[in-house]
């Protein structure tokens, strides 16, 4: 990955993150996300890749270093990201239906005493057929199985056309033939939307995403050859079975953890 | 329950009673359905229990400096929302202990209320109605503050219904969306402590928390939107202060106390009766296959 180009999506300089406990959770990370992309955040828990997510959403600030989100400051750039957090945190019965759910990624900071429009509605239903959820827009978000849900959470990042999608480990409760659909679902996203995802499981997502940025506290790029058997157990630091799928990094390479 | 409807009919203190249990539904149905949303009873009860040291305080120098306007209501308003509004802010700074913070509140708020009623001159009798409520003692000036409060919650709610609803449901997207989360988190503890206030004068500190909490959680049995739990809650919570004041006019039990155990009946109840006869929707998500 290019540390200079022209109009990166998101760009990392140096940037060091480190809770107020003094516990340094990322370490002078430089990458750049082109437009376009589909890359993928590998690494283990608590190795910094939510921090990560955060941090592009201005959610939490850096310690050192400078952050830009299409060209702005990342607090200035939320309107335009379209964050996708895991549903298995939320409140399983929580009173709402699919296309409120939706309707809450048309908020606006100057959303006073309003009301959705009825183009507003119209968008949120588009966003739902785009994920395969059309016709369940009345239902109870509470009775949709673990994978409809994170697609009514997808269409909510939809509705407000961000420029960037951010997933924060979208296939964590998800059987294997539905996360195949879901990966067949973001190669059609990614031909409008620049995606940048979180995930764990490195060997199944490698084979579809474009470029891969492993995260243990620090980054290093290491050329694509690299991500074998050896270097994944340098990522996580215990042994992890790889089974290896058709692999395609791009020809950028991939960034690995320097541990 | 005939002589409960004759007096009714005549006593001023009765009228106001049956008022009282009316008004406080309302504001406690709407701000109850926030509360267990977003799971902020503790915080709530909290409040509640903090207040005693406004209405102990506020009794004491009334009585002590000849202070007749300070009514005790005033004194638990402003305890209540300084509470709140601390609470608020400890818990959206520090992310951690906050509930040893909220503990320490409940307790010395009690014991300072405890501390100037017991140095305020004159029969102590006022503990317990703070204690457990006296919705007979309810005043006309009460029904206008029960009243006010009425306007300003749902009024606020329907103005900020889907910020609220959002942010109660996953603040963080809210907050990348640019909704205030920290604005609406500090106005729905405010709403909450003024209507604990209110409330206390039916059930009392103790049980204020059941009547914001239990009606919520039946009518989100039956409902699956927010405002229809607001509306069901506040008709259910009205039934329920209203059967107990009713139903404990003429044994002369208290009225409170009677109608938290209608209430928690009411609740089992549902419990019992939607575990056993209907899918509940947890097995009907269950049921449901990805498309």
């Amino acid at each position: 990955m290019k540390i200079d180009s022209s109009a990166p999506v998101v760009r990392f300089s140096e940037v060091n993150f480190a809770y107020e406990d003094g516990i340094t959770v990322l370490e002078n990370i430089n990458f750049s996300l082109e437009p376009g992309e589909f890359a993928c955040v590998v690494g283990p828990n608590g190795g910094g890749k939510t921090t990560l997510l955060k941090l592009i959403l201005g959610l939490l600030k850096p310690v050192s270093g400078s952050i830009s989100v299409l060209g702005q400051p990342p607090g200035r750039a939320q309107a335009q990201i379209g964050y996708v957090p895991q549903f298995s945190k939320f409140d399983a019965g929580f009173p709402v239906n699919v296309l409120d759910v939706v309707l809450m990624g048309c908020l606006r900071r100057s959303f006073f005493w309003g009301r959705y429009s009825d183009e507003q509605v119209e968008k949120a239903r588009r966003a739902l057929a785009a994920v395969g959820l059309q016709g369940k827009d009345g239902r109870a978000f509470a009775g949709l199985s673990g994978g409809q849900k994170q697609r009514a959470l997808i269409a909510r990042a939809l509705v407000s056309e961000p420029r960037l999608i951010l997933l924060d480990e979208p296939t964590a409760s998800v059987d294997v033939a539905g996360t195949e659909q879901f990966y067949n679902m973001f190669e059609e996203l990614n031909q409008r939307f620049t995606i940048l995802m979180v995930s764990h499981d490195v060997g199944f997502i490698s084979s579809r995403v474009k470029s891969v940025l492993c995260v243990r506290k620090t980054l290093q790029i290491h050329p694509v050859s690299e991500l074998t058997g050896e270097a994944l157990q340098n990522i996580y630091g215990v042994d992890v079975s790889v089974i290896r799928h058709d692999h395609r990094c791009s020809d950028k390479g991939h960034i690995c953890p320097h541990s | 329950m005939s002589a409960f409807i004759r007096d009714l009919l005549e006593l001023e203190f009765l009228q106001n009673a049956f008022l009282a249990g009316i008004l406080c539904s309302i504001a406690s149905g709407v701000v109850g359905t926030y509360v267990v949303l977003k799971r902020i009873t503790y915080i709530a009860a909290a409040i509640s229990h903090c207040i005693l040291g406004g209405l102990g305080a506020a009794r004491y120098f009334s009585v002590v400096y000849d202070l007749p306007w300070l009514r005790p209501v005033y004194g638990a308003i402003v305890t209540a929302l300084a509470s709140a509004l601390l609470i608020g802010f400890i818990s959206l700074r520090a992310r951690e202990r906050e509930d040893t913070v909220i503990s320490a509140l409940w307790a010395v708020g009690m014991a300072v209320g405890v501390l100037f009623i017991f140095k305020t001159p004159g029969y102590n009798e006022d503990l317990m109605s703070y204690l457990f409520g006296n919705i007979l003692m309810v005043s006309r000036e009460d029904l206008y503050l029960i009243a006010g409060l009425d306007l300003l919650v749902v009024g606020l709610s329907v103005s900020f219904y889907y910020q609220t609803v959002a942010v109660c449901f996953d603040e963080e997207f809210a907050r990348t969306r640019g909704v205030a989360v920290e604005f609406y988190y500090l106005l729905l503890l405010c709403l909450t402590a003024l209507t604990v206030v209110l409330t206390v004068s039916v059930v009392g500190i103790i049980m204020v928390i059941a009547l914001l909490s239990l009606p919520v959680a039946i009518a989100s049995r039956f409902f699956d939107s927010v405002w229809k739990i607001m509306i069901a809650a506040t008709l259910l919570g009205m039934t329920f202060t209203l059967s107990g004041l009713a139903l404990s006019y003429s044994p002369n039990l208290p009225s409170g106390a009677l109608t938290i155990v209608i209430a928690g009946a009411a609740y089992f109840l549902t419990l019992a009766w939607s575990t056993f006869s209907r899918p509940t929707l947890a097995k009907s998500a269950a049921a449901n296959t990805d498309s």
